[in-house]
């Protein structure tokens, strides 16, 4: 038996899922002060009559560092960067209050500028006046060469060894500074709070007698082990619509382009599954409006859903983007989408007067029939969404490319099928999907596809090798590691380190058993030739076990 | 500097003026002339390191774009490819000179205020028959984008200016005639360097004299020098000029560490130059300082094009006394500034008085050697004088080299033609065609008016339109 939980902004939804079924589900409203309640609630409504020795996988997606990081609440981060020559990010006004230090190392991990000892010490000084114990230190290209960084927490822990030290590096070695940066600063605002969180949640999973590892949900729609999770809070961010996305994927389980639609109560979230293979943002999870080295699902948020308010405003109808309560048909107090669909549906969902006079106010401001106006907002919701699925595509397409091979080979994929998600998408979906001229699909699963997506999805593990055969070195982008590398070697041999690396990482996250299904994503050799002569290799090597579902997780019965 | 709106009559004014800087990222990571040639795979990768390690395109006021593939028309407008454009263009030449035309076309549709096209290969070496490779060139994408732009939004006016440390040779030629477009190239004076020429006395053809500007720099030139240049001659010709637009043709091999020439310039000096020079669009051209100048000095030009503080950028070994310019070197552009000053101020009367003195025709013979491809090229090239328009071209070349042996009669009508030039153009084509004394291998008809290309294969007999 699997157990999936997603928490979402509104709902907890919890799956019991066995040999091809979902044995049982539930859900509850969120508790937004309190996420381990809703969870620890829905876990108990799951596991009622069931032994929990007989769960072999739990999986648990939450929004608790999204809320942090939303609310101001996590803990209080000095951030200290050493940018060297480029941009000048005081002026930019990227994170305001920031110390910025002298040093600098190149795209080569050369050192091409000291620190100042002294600049770092006073540095120190401020930091521990502010009453700041957590410092986030990131370097531009620390991940070519971690020294700055490292020697900046010696200084900084001489003086004030109370000080915990995050260092840019260890987050992530992947290019771009500014993200590494986002990535490290959230990572130390949220850790602490994630730990306690965390250390609850086992403790009630434990003393319901389940003792399989738990698992956490990441924004790239993967799972890691919770004690990898301390380490990387912030890799759990957007994990809701990755549990959608995942729901979409178990429910298709094929190489077909599904276009996935997320009605929630006010947003509408869109995700594209490209040939059965969901469809990443190119530039990380977008946090607080500043991009990271989170790796997600590339997604469109619409801000409008089943329950967005209709209004007249003189001119025009308008959706949302608030909401009053439920739908009319369910007890609300105002005309939302759902009643128009409800209305044209002849009451499917509710009691049609309901929907009816509540739709009436305003379609009589607008001067419409209740029948016309209905049809008006049906229609207007599909042109958003549709507009808002032609533009994930065309940015899809408009991704840079930095070979000739990708643009030659460009492929051009349509919308074959709409995956609706969430409890709304019977009413909307099909008409999208005509719209669209492709398939509707809108399973019996739909409602809580989000935690049937959670209680299947595999780990995922990303890792990046960047080796310089000149300076006989490599580094990973995962857990800051290095190591030397062979001048002789060549792409064979990076790949297969990169391979080794992964697979031993992989086991020590405890994730072993997926560590044979790798693929790589990227393979870049180039020659360093300096006069007439080969002074050496670079090469860039990406291997990674994607996203997919567990070996045990077989499909759904339609 | 005022400019006229490029838009104008184009377009309906956009309720807000676009904010954005445009670029297109092409390295071609899977392109080199030969492995160890300075036109390798590795070229911009550290560049690529740096602008991604930046951030910069993450900003607000950077917007990414893909390049695509320039059509073999797009090439044709410009060139006569020798046998064929695809011989010449291979799909890296068609995806760089794409990626100059996303950019031209993201600008008028005022999705960006400025672009910055940083692909490889590099063209501005091509001239306007081209036979093979000549300084690293095959297909020159500056004027691919400005023909696409006169043809696709009827731009008229355009300056092209080459800063490129290696005088631009090869766009001096194919607006060598016109007078719409002024090209200004400021290089290495050429009695030190490749590929020779661009002499203070090239100045354009006899009717389009003046649009051509040439400013030989003495090696060693600093930041100083060449913004001295750009103050008192680049800036005040184009405000005269008044094009409708300004494309930087950005070579940064005038970079102090370029080992292929001797410049003293720096990357805050690219980013002043394109600051003050405001093109519209930015094309990379040479450069081959790949790790010590190339990531400082294209985040300086994209900085710079987007209005972002590029106070912090410097190279890690960059010296405030490079800027320093000599007194001996000074003089020298001053006089030179001053002597082309006068020649651009003198261009309507230059070229009254050219066209008085050649009657009905004007020749010119050349021989070309491409360097890269080693081939030797004989060139006839006759304008037919006109009393309304620039007139036609009518080009006899003959390429001799390792691998390439053949003859070719080449026809242009510019976009500018009258209709007795189409006429009589057309007419030529028409009886070359039948000509059969067999004396070329290759006939081909670049009819700028209306936008048709033409080629005859003398051999097979087979003719086509160049689509």
């Amino acid at each position: 038996m699997l157990i999936g939980i997603d928490v979402g902004g509104t709902f907890t939804d919890g799956v019991l899922f066995s040999t091809g079924q979902i044995l049982k589900t539930a859900k509850q409203p969120t508790q937004a002060d309190n996420l381990q309640c809703s969870i620890f609630t829905v876990l108990d409504e799951l596991l009622q009559g069931i032994e929990g020795s007989g769960v072999k996988q739990v999986v648990l997606s939450t929004t608790l560092v999204t809320n942090l990081l939303a609310t101001g609440g996590g803990e209080q981060v000095a951030l200290i960067l050493i940018p060297g020559p480029g941009l000048n990010l005081h002026s930019l006004g990227f994170f305001p209050g920031a110390y910025f230090l002298k040093g600098a190392t190149d795209f080569r991990g050369r050192i091409i500028e000291p620190l100042e000892q002294a600049q770092v010490e006073e540095v120190g000084r401020l930091i521990a006046t502010a009453g700041r114990r957590k410092v986030a230190v990131v370097g531009k290209f620390s991940q070519r060469n971690n020294s700055q960084e490292r020697q900046v927490e010696r200084i900084l822990k001489e003086n004030y060894p109370h000080l915990e030290i995050i260092r840019g590096f260890e987050v992530s070695g992947q290019l771009n500074f500014l993200r590494r940066a986002v990535t490290t600063y959230y990572t130390a605002v949220t850790r602490e709070k994630w730990a306690g969180f965390a250390a609850e949640i086992e403790e009630a999973i434990r003393e319901r007698g389940i003792t399989v590892p738990i698992n956490i949900l990441k924004a790239d729609g993967g799972t890691m082990p919770l004690e990898v999770s301390l380490r990387y809070p912030c890799e759990t961010v957007f994990s809701g619509p990755a549990a959608s996305v995942m729901g979409a994927f178990a429910l298709t389980m094929d190489r077909q382009t599904s276009v996935v639609v997320d009605i929630g109560g006010t947003t509408t979230d869109l995700a594209l599954i490209l040939e059965g293979e969901p469809l990443y943002a190119s530039r990380g999870a977008l946090i607080e409006g500043r991009y990271s080295h989170v790796r997600s699902f590339a997604l469109r948020s619409m801000a409008l859903g089943g329950d967005s308010t209709l209004r007249w405003d003189g001119e025009k109808i308008t959706i949302g983007p608030d909401r009053l309560g439920p739908a009319a048909c369910f007890g609300g107090p105002a005309a939302t989408p759902t009643d128009a669909v409800n209305l044209l549906g002849g009451g499917k969902l509710g009691p049609l007067a309901l929907s009816g006079s509540a739709l009436g106010k305003v379609a009589s401001q607008a001067g419409l029939t209740v029948k016309g106006f209905a049809r008006r907002v049906v229609k207007l919701i599909n042109s958003r969404l549709e507009e808002g699925i032609e533009e994930m595509f065309k940015s899809w397409e408009q991704e840079p490319a930095y070979k000739i091979w990708e643009i030659i080979n460009k492929r051009q994929v349509g919308p074959e099928r709409v995956v609706g998600i969430g409890a709304a998408a019977g009413a909307f979906v099909p008409a999208l999907a005509a719209g669209l001229g492709c398939r509707a699909l809108v399973h019996r699963y739909s409602p809580v596809a989000n935690a049937l997506g959670t209680a299947v999805a595999r780990p995922t593990l990303a890792l990046l090798l960047h080796a310089d055969t000149e300076k006989q070195t490599y580094s990973l982008n995962l857990e800051g590691i290095t190591g030397k590398f062979n001048p002789d070697w060549q792409l064979t041999e990076a790949k297969e380190l990169a391979r080794e690396k992964l697979q031993e990482i992989a086991a020590r996250r405890g994730i072993a058993k997926y560590a044979n299904r790798y693929e790589f994503f990227l393979e870049e050799q180039f020659n360093m030739i300096r006069g007439w002569d080969t002074a050496g290799r670079l090469f860039d090597v990406g291997v990674q076990i994607a996203s997919g579902v567990i070996e045990e997780f077989k499909g759904v019965q339609p | 500097m005022k400019k006229k709106n490029i838009n104008s009559g184009v377009h309906p004014p956009a309720q807000k003026p676009p904010v954005q800087t445009g670029l297109v990222f092409f390295p071609a990571f899977d392109w080199a002339i030969s492995p160890t040639h300075p036109e390798r795979e590795e070229r911009l990768l550290y560049t690529r390191d740096q602008l991604f390690e930046e951030g910069i395109m993450d900003l607000p006021q950077i917007r990414q774009y893909q390049p695509r593939l320039a059509a073999s028309k797009d090439i044709a407008r410009v060139h006569f490819c020798v046998p064929t454009v695809g011989t010449q263009a291979t799909e890296a030449h068609l995806i760089a000179a794409g990626g100059a035309l996303v950019i031209a076309d993201a600008l008028m549709k005022r999705e960006i205020k400025n672009g910055f096209a940083l692909i490889r290969p590099p063209g501005h070496h091509a001239l306007r028959v081209v036979h093979g490779n000549r300084g690293f060139c095959n297909i020159n994408n500056e004027p691919v984008m400005v023909e696409y732009l006169r043809q696709k939004y009827g731009l008229r006016r355009v300056a092209v200016i080459d800063t490129d440390v290696h005088h631009g040779d090869g766009t001096q030629d194919i607006y060598w005639h016109d007078p719409d477009t002024l090209f200004i190239s400021f290089h290495q004076d050429g009695r030190t360097l490749y590929p020779g020429s661009g002499f203070k006395g090239e100045i354009g053809g006899p009717l389009a004299a003046g649009t051509t500007l040439n400013i030989p720099l003495p090696p060693g030139t600093t930041d100083e020098g060449i913004l001295f240049v750009l103050d008192n001659l680049v800036l005040p010709v184009l405000d005269e000029f008044q094009p409708e637009l300004i494309v930087n043709s950005a070579g940064q091999d005038n970079h102090y560490s370029d080992p292929l020439a001797n410049m003293s310039f720096s990357a805050r000096g690219y980013a002043l130059l394109n600051e003050k020079l405001a093109p519209d669009i930015a094309v990379l051209e040479g450069g081959y300082s790949i790790e010590t100048a190339l990531p400082y000095v294209n985040m300086g030009i994209i900085m710079a094009m987007a209005g972002i503080d590029y106070s912090h950028l410097y190279e890690p070994d960059y010296r405030e006394q490079y800027l320093q310019e000599e007194q001996e070197r000074l003089n020298i552009l001053k006089k030179t500034v001053h002597e082309l000053h006068g020649i651009f101020q003198q261009r309507h009367s230059l070229a009254a008085a050219a066209r008085q003195k050649a009657g009905a025709r004007v020749q010119r013979k050349r021989q070309i050697y491409y360097d890269t491809d080693q081939i030797r090229e004989t060139q006839l090239e006759t304008l037919k004088v006109c009393g309304d328009c620039p007139g036609y071209l009518l080009i006899d070349s003959e390429a001799s080299g390792r691998k390439v042996s053949s003859r070719v009669c080449c026809i242009n009508i510019p976009i500018q033609g009258c209709s007795n030039c189409q006429a009589e153009a057309r007419a030529y084509y028409e009886k070359m065609r039948k000509d059969s004394r067999g004396h070329f291998d290759h006939l081909y008809l670049q009819d700028r008016t209306a936008d048709v290309y033409r080629q005859y294969n003398y051999q097979t007999k087979e003719e086509a339109a160049i689509e």
